[in-house]
């Protein structure tokens, strides 16, 4: 009920206000002017405006403008990005000449800190901002993506190189154990979880069908459906002092993005646009047939198995199937958008429309998507202001399997000797009798035939009126709502590949939706006493609510395997599940900024949250902060060296903030209901904790701003320690105690306790320098560096958890990969020494037992050529005690160089994005040169794997199934360090007077080029994995991601 | 002035808003799509009902290829390449067994039946409505105790002294604790199958097969008699297994029930018949883990599982294959032979027909594969079943066994015995398999072989002393892949025994290798391979990361206190 009155008070307040906006009578002057730079260039698309007033007009192309105001306006204010803005007393003579200087730094760049705004150089947080013009021109499909290597602090990762994939956004570090460590996004005001797995609502990806039966990577990023080109800015709330504000949703930190805003002039329309090809930038070295049938015969030979006979003289044959080949493809990539924005009277919009459409490198992987935007608002009275946003897109994925048992995994293991096709031009598969779980599938056949679709729309938008009581004092009312459709399909043909059939055809669809709606209001006052007292202050109220609900089907028995709808299939196969549950969260929050004589400045924040994932008593969280800074520069010692420093501000901050992606009645035990022959049967689905609460992360920053050396120079540094406490955690208890997912299925365990407790510590520095090496009329050279390192450490875990372990499987292989233990980072790696291969019987007489097996040649025993592992605890034998932490995952630090050049109206940008340090558990190699199975094809690595006429390999003789020489080991880790040429950008600007025949007022054509080249030790495809599903707990495990493509790309903008 | 009444009144009203926060109700979200446990057990239906879930997922771990790969590979009626389960097959490589993930399986499986029954026995009584009759409350709980006890009775056959947990929240903040020995465990499980014998209805089944779905108290009967049979008290087992024959609750296929065969016990279509004592009832079709998982790993291809899988992970041993005389009718109906032909398995296109050599060969070169549990497509099934999810039931325990357990506890340990209550109770399943009935039963262990030809690789005539055990062969033909060799074996050489010399020169006999086709002969080659367990291998080691996070695991078990 209340949302409904609340909108209808908020209607209501629109309409009346309206009313008034016609009944103004004005009597005007006319003004003409031009503007231009320093050297004497004209300027276009400088912004004329009124003082105090809501009209204005922007320059043409030769830097002239004509204005007509009232004669009450006396002054004109001019202003340009990157130009200091200028006002001008408005005198008899009607024409205006004027100069703008260049304005060299971003400190009066005005940022947005959440229920506010600041100047750049006023804020007293830790806050990155990134402008469009550092995203643009560079093809990503979705946002997060575009931040990588961009503002310091922010370790992001593409989880999948899969249009339209994830991507796991970690600011500073990882704080959460149990839930999402992606941070929250404010988009317009509305909130978007970077959550791909909805943790705190359904608690699965909107993707959560598999294409085929196995678990695997299948989150989608919430964000791919706003579209890139129609943000205006991004601001990055690091520390708590700035994020304090959010409260229980900003532990991981926040993301806030404006989306662009007409400006008060002439309308602009403008096209964006961009053609590109992508292709796979690199292939794995492979077995030929030759050495795969020499593989299949010592496979053959270990198993006691006769060699095959078509292996008898491997060097006969010729160089087999190529099957990584036969699964990339180069693929094309577009995008379009049009824009119109503009602004009259005091009213301004932007619309836009959108389109881009991706195709995946690996066949059948595409992605698109619509987008449509518009944002209006109106000065309708001095005292009355009001806007809206209205944002929708609908974008459509295609992808056939998932990562884990994906489309590179099963090219990569596919035989040789089988062809892709048959002589007839259907599908080939494996022989009768030579099926495994991995050559079953013709990979082709899988990405080509199996349908999985994904088709989401997003709506949302807000309406805001902004009251001026008095003329320090603000009310803001604003409502907004984000509703998400999506409805994921996957069919399941019928086929015979050979001797695999499959003669039931089925369809599974999944329809998840969601709702939020919120409405806040707030106060904002902002008086400056005695000229140097400047006092910001901001109370308010918010209240929002979240509805979820998801429904799937599915069907089996189609006649045909063309139409897949559900109503076509065999109705008595059919089966459903619904989930549906809602949240609420209601806060108040207070801000004051104090700033002395601009040198001494005090920001404090509170926020209360009331949330409904916690039981009565327990509900409430109060999240304090603090920011202090000192503005050196101005004090009268540094005068002199004011030249030389022209700003330099120290700034410490401390807080609290809390995590909110909690799932819904965690404190409770509710019976989750389950499908059985005897009809629906009910299992407990969690021992209840009703005393859990927030769980809080503690930050404190010391930061220091500068600009300097005659404003050549601008940058910051920041140190932080963040402490995060009280985890939602899920206790990890022995299976004995209340049972464990068994065989892949969690059905029937009862989920242990969420639980209050732990404590991990991030600490770390960062820093970003922006150097103009050289600024002269026709060139100029700017140099952005931005470093991030951090160390995460495990201080502590809950009571009665000594560790928790990342747990995989991989093919037929379960491993204990990771083990987070107090001491180390989350998500270290574990496991074994390896010294090496066994090489000589005397190695083996004098090593330890290893794994209670005897010494002899035969089955089970250690042998010559198995791996031999180091006894690190010194007791005698080589047994699970010896497994000790032989990673971490974690970078030591990840940087990015961006050098940008114009020389007249050529400009080139060098994008590089590196890591270093961090480790990555090299998984695939477990199947890919696991030397174990038979049929599977391997790196070509292994080919010279250890035999009696080939004694010094270090590399194992082939042994199959599960045995010691495929524990996990430092065997499998690898340096996970790169640097990427993320993208290389050439554009040309045309001259004004060139376009202005076709009354453009700007063209500008460019080539870029996307993830050019990485120089990696990494061997696996891509050394940016990312974690498996956001999770962290398995981070830097390769299990064959899709990997990153290059891009190339022409594109082409023109404003009108 | 007009300016200044709206900004008062709209000022005013947001204010107001503002002021009055949210009521108490709004941040009320108890699930939507889920009953809480505090608004269950209110009806008779409700509590029917909340025994279904015990019946099927909690058990899925175990059915598949955890359960086989302990009571079939390691047991010796089936063999395996499949890396991922080859360990159970292989002695040598037992000692990866701790880590592995199949071994985990059953044992996360037998602690999700007890949590799941716990939770049920702990709620229940508290939670009830007292409009729900006592006799539906009870019959509940009777349910609850029987799982629980048959999870225990697995749990100690594989893994020997386990703890004995009766409420999960008892150790929710320190869970270091010791095992309960064996003893103990045997005791607790007595205890609660009595339970669920007094509690539980009482049932005759009959024809309307949907209502023999749930254990009954005579269900409790027959377990109890299988556990006292284990532990050596015939008496006991003799006086439960001739409580049960003498119920007339269960009935015989194809002797109490004309018409009906061996054969058509494992058909869908058959669930829930007269002969089944306690079946785990599977959703057909449904989703990973509530479907019956067994014929996507036994199957051995594609065309018979209609849905792309049918892995044939395990093939038959020889050393199974003949025991099984030609006119034995289960052996068809357990394990497929070459030309063997089945009208019921991919009807669509007239029945499959088992290739075997010299086509690409057979289930893990046995030239052989496995029949029992593979019931077809999901159009040789009604139209239900799903990759992975088929719609038989899982049989833990049938009436037949019931005849063997009797004969057992007559001989009471007896080398040979001609009592014709033994031979009674042993005959009707020989009868009904078409064997001939016996007129002495023989279980001498080894004699010489008649059969012994120096020189040979048959398993039959490889050996010159054999094993001769008319009671564990015959249970060995009756319950092959019903996951029970396994067990049988461990308690050969007495109960609770650290030492297994019979059981390991048995399993040393056993030809656990392959064949490999010989086009130019008739006979295909077979390549025997033997494998010897140690004692201490009788019994599985505790899943590492369980004894990671309890060390107490490991020591000496502590007396449970009852």
């Amino acid at each position: 009920m209340k949302p409904f009155f609340t909108i209808l008070v908020f209607l209501g307040y629109l309409f009346f206000s309206s009313l008034y906006i016609f009944a103004q009578g004005i009597q005007e002057q006319e003004i003409k002017g031009d503007v231009s730079d320093e050297k004497g260039s004209p300027l276009p698309g400088v912004t004329v405006k009124g003082k105090n007033s809501a009209i204005a007009v922007i320059t043409n192309g030769n830097g002239e403008f004509f204005i007509k105001i009232p004669l009450t306006v006396k002054t004109l204010i001019l202003s340009s990005i990157g130009m200091q803005s200028q006002e001008i007393l408005v005198g008899k003579k009607g024409v205006i000449h004027c100069v703008l200087k260049n304005s060299t730094t971003t400190l009066n760049d005005i940022v947005v800190i959440g229920y506010g705004s600041q100047k750049k150089g006023d804020v007293n947080g830790a806050i990155s901002s990134v402008s469009a013009k550092e995203i643009e021109n560079i093809p990503q499909v979705s946002i997060d993506q575009l931040l990588q290597g961009k503002a310091s602090g922010v370790t992001i990762t593409q989880n999948s190189g899969a249009p339209g994939s994830q991507t796991s956004v970690h600011i500073r570090g990882i704080t959460s154990l149990s839930l999402s460590n992606e941070p929250l996004y404010v988009i317009d005001g509305i909130p978007v979880s970077g959550d791909a797995n909805n943790q705190a609502t359904s608690g699965q990806s909107v993707a959560a069908l598999n294409g085929n039966n196995y678990p695997g990577e299948s989150g989608v990023s919430p964000l791919s459906l706003l579209n890139p080109s129609d943000i205006e800015s991004i601001q990055i709330l690091k520390d708590a002092s700035a994020s304090a504000i959010y409260g229980s949703q900003a532990s991981n930190g926040v993301v806030m993005i404006t989306t662009k805003h007409g400006k008060v002039g002439s309308p602009q329309i403008s096209y964006d646009g961009y053609l590109g090809t992508q292709e796979q930038g690199k292939f794995l070295p492979l077995m030929t047939l030759p050495q795969y049938a020499n593989l299949e015969n010592a496979l053959a030979d270990n198993e006691g198995l006769p060699r095959r006979v078509e292996f008898a003289n491997p060097s006969l044959l010729g160089p087999g199937t190529d099957w990584q080949k036969a699964i990339f493809k180069s693929a094309t990539e577009q995008n379009h958008q049009i824009s119109i924005s503009g602004g009259k009277l005091g009213t301004d919009f932007y619309i836009s429309g959108g389109y881009l459409k991706q195709d995946g490198t690996i066949i059948g992987n595409n992605f698109q998507r619509y987008s449509f935007r518009s944002n209006i608002n109106s000065q309708v009275k001095d005292w009355l202001k009001f806007g809206t946003t209205l944002s929708g897109s609908r974008s459509y994925q295609n992808a056939s399997i998932s990562n884990n048992y994906g489309i590179v995994y099963l090219a990569l293991l596919a035989p040789p000797d089988e062809p892709v096709y048959n002589a007839d031009g259907s599908f080939a598969g494996p022989p009768a009798n030579q099926e495994n779980d991995v050559n079953k599938f013709n990979p082709v056949a899988s990405a080509l035939s199996i349908t999985n679709l994904l088709e989401r729309s997003n709506l949302s938008g807000s309406a805001y009126a902004e009251l001026k009581i008095f003329k320090d004092l603000t009310l803001r009312s604003e409502v907004n709502g984000d509703f998400n459709f999506g409805k994921q399909t996957v069919f399941n043909p019928t086929y015979t590949y050979g001797a695999n059939t499959n003669s039931t055809n089925k369809l599974q669809e999944y329809q998840p939706s969601s709702n939020y709606w919120a409405w806040k209001e707030y106060f904002s006052y902002k008086h400056i006493f005695a000229k140097k007292h400047d006092l910001q202050a901001t109370l308010g109220h918010e209240v929002n609510s979240t509805h979820w609900n998801g429904t799937t089907e599915s069907i089996q028995n189609f006649l045909s395997n063309d139409l897949q709808t559900l109503n076509l299939g065999t109705a008595k196969t059919a089966i459903v599940n619904e989930y549906k549950d809602a949240s609420s969260l209601e806060s108040y929050f207070a801000r004051s900024i104090y700033t002395y004589a601009n040198k001494y400045s005090l920001t404090a924040t509170i926020r209360s949250d009331r949330s409904s994932k916690f039981a009565y008593g327990h509900q409430i969280g109060y999240f304090p902060a603090f920011g202090l800074s000192w503005r050196v520069s101005e004090e009268g010692f540094m005068k002199n060296a004011k030249e030389w420093a022209s700003n330099v501000k120290l700034r410490l901050g401390y807080g609290q903030v809390g995590n909110q992606n909690v799932p819904n009645y965690l404190y409770g035990a509710a019976l989750n209901s389950i499908n059985t022959g005897l009809g629906t049967g009910f299992y407990v689905d969690k021992v209840q904790n009703p005393g859990l609460t927030w769980e809080t992360a503690i930050q404190s920053n010391l930061g220091i701003d500068f600009t300097i050396l005659k404003d050549r120079v601008e940058g910051s540094f920041d140190v932080y320690d963040k402490t995060s406490k009280n985890f939602l955690f899920q206790t990890p208890l022995p299976a004995f105690v209340v049972g464990g997912s068994a065989e892949y299925s969690p059905y029937g365990s009862i989920n242990p306790p969420y639980i209050n407790g732990g404590k991990i510590s991030n600490r770390g520095f960062e820093f970003n320098i922006t150097s103009h090496n050289i600024q002269s009329k026709s060139f100029s050279w700017n140099t952005t560096i931005i470093f991030s390192h951090y160390k995460n450490k495990v201080l502590s875990l809950a009571s009665g958890v000594p560790f928790i372990n990342g747990n995989l499987s991989v093919g037929f292989l379960n491993f204990t990969l990771t083990k987070t233990q107090a001491g180390g980072p989350v998500g270290e790696f574990f496991g074994y020494k390896s010294l090496g291969t066994f090489k000589t019987t005397d190695q083996l007489a004098s090593a330890p037992i290893q794994f209670g097996q005897s010494v002899q040649n035969s089955g089970n025993g250690t042998w010559l050529g198995d791996i031999q592992y180091e006894d690190t605890n010194h007791d005698g034998v080589v047994d699970a005690k010896d497994q000790v932490p032989i990673g971490d995952p974690n970078p030591k630090f990840t940087y990015a160089i961006t050098n940008t050049f114009a020389f007249k109206g050529i400009d080139l940008s060098i994008f590089l994005n590196g890591s270093y340090g961090a480790k990555i558990d090299n998984v695939l190699n477990y199947q890919i040169a696991g030397l174990g199975q038979l049929y599977a094809n391997q790196l070509a690595s292994v080919s010279s794997f250890w035999s009696p006429t080939n004694s010094s390999s270090n590399i194992p003789a082939p042994r199959n199934g599960n045995n010691p020489n495929l524990y996990p080991s430092d065997r499998f880790i690898e340096s996970g360090s790169y640097l990427r040429v993320q993208n290389v950008t050439l554009g040309y600007t045309f001259p004004s007077n060139l376009i202005h025949t076709i009354r453009a007022t700007q063209l500008k054509i460019y080539v870029s080029g996307q993830n050019l080249w990485v120089f990696t030790p990494y061997k696996g495809l891509d050394p940016e994995i990312g974690a498996n599903n956001q999770g962290v707990f398995l981070s830097g495990i390769d299990i064959g991601r899709y990997p990153s493509p290059r891009i190339i790309t022409a594109g082409i903008k023109v404003q009108f | 002035m007009r300016k200044f009444i709206i900004l008062t009144i709209l000022t005013g009203a947001m204010l107001l808003l503002v002021g009055t926060s949210c009521k108490k109700e709004f941040f009320n979200h108890p699930p939507e799509a889920a009953i809480t446990v505090g608004n269950f057990y209110q009806t008779t239906d409700q509590v029917k009902a909340s025994t279904n879930g015990l019946y099927s997922a909690v058990w899925f771990g175990y059915v598949g290829k955890s359960g086989l790969s302990i009571c079939e590979l390691a047991g010796g009626n089936g063999r395996t390449y499949s890396p991922d389960i080859s360990a159970y097959g292989t002695f040598s490589a037992f000692s990866s067994i701790s880590t592995d993930f199949e071994n985990s399986a059953s044992w996360n499986a037998f602690y999700n039946v007890i949590a799941q029954s716990n939770a049920l026995i702990n709620n229940l009584p508290v939670q009830v409505s007292s409009n729900v009759a006592p006799a539906d409350v009870n019959n509940a709980l009777g349910e609850a105790h029987f799982m629980r006890a048959v999870a225990y009775f697995h749990l100690v056959r594989i893994y020997g002294n386990v703890p004995i947990v009766t409420n999960s929240t008892d150790l929710i903040s320190n869970y270091q604790v010791h095992t309960n020995p064996v003893a103990d465990i045997y005791k607790f499980i007595i205890k609660d199958l009595l339970f669920a014998e007094t509690n539980c209805n009482k049932m005759i089944r009959g024809s309307t097969y949907a209502s023999n779905a749930r254990v009954s108290s005579g269900s409790a009967s027959a377990m109890l008699a299988k556990v006292y049979l284990y532990m050596r008290d015939y008496a006991d087992a003799r006086s439960e297994a001739e409580k049960v024959i003498n119920s007339g609750e269960f009935k015989l296929y194809g002797v109490d029930i004309p018409g009906k065969t061996f054969s058509d016990l494992f058909l869908t279509a058959n669930n829930n018949n007269e002969e089944s004592i306690f079946q785990l009832q599977w959703a057909g079709g449904a989703a990973y883990g509530f479907g019956n998982p067994e014929q996507s790993i036994l199957a051995y291809n594609s065309t018979i599982t209609g849905t792309s899988d049918g892995y044939a992970q395990i093939g038959p041993t020889f050393n199974l294959q003949d025991l099984y005389s030609s006119s034995d009718q289960r052996r068809k109906s357990t394990i497929m032979l070459p030309g063997d032909h089945y009208p019921e398995l991919d009807q669509s296109t007239g029945g499959f027909t088992f290739p075997g050599f010299p086509q690409a060969g057979s289930a893990q070169n046995t030239n052989a594969a496995v029949k029992k549990y593979v019931v077809g497509t999901p159009a040789d099934n009604g139209g239900i079943g799903a990759m992975q999810s088929t719609g038989n039931n899982t049989y833990i325990m049938r009436y037949a066994e019931v005849f063997l357990i009797e004969a057992e506890a007559v001989m009471a340990g007896a080398k040979t015995s001609s009592d014709p209550m033994a031979l009674n109770a042993i005959n009707k399943i020989r009868t009904r398999a078409g064997l001939s009935p016996l007129t002495v039963i023989d279980r001498s262990g080894f004699v010489p072989n008649p059969n012994y030809v120096a020189g040979s690789n048959l398993d039959s005539q490889h050996w010159p002393t054999i094993y001769k055990d008319d009671l564990f062969d015959e249970r060995r033909r009756e319950l092959a892949f019903e996951n029970d060799l396994w067990y049988d074996l461990g308690r050969l050489d007495g109960f609770n025994v650290p030492n297994h010399p019979l059981a390991i020169q048995i399993i040393s006999q056993q030809d656990r290798g392959i064949a490999i086709d010989n086009s130019s002969s008739a006979e295909v080659n077979r390549y025997p391979s033997y494998e010897a367990p140690t004692s201490g291998q009788f019994l599985f080691p505790y899943p590492a990361t369980e004894v990671s996070a309890d060390p107490l695991l490991t020591q000496a078990p502590v007396p449970y206190k009852f």
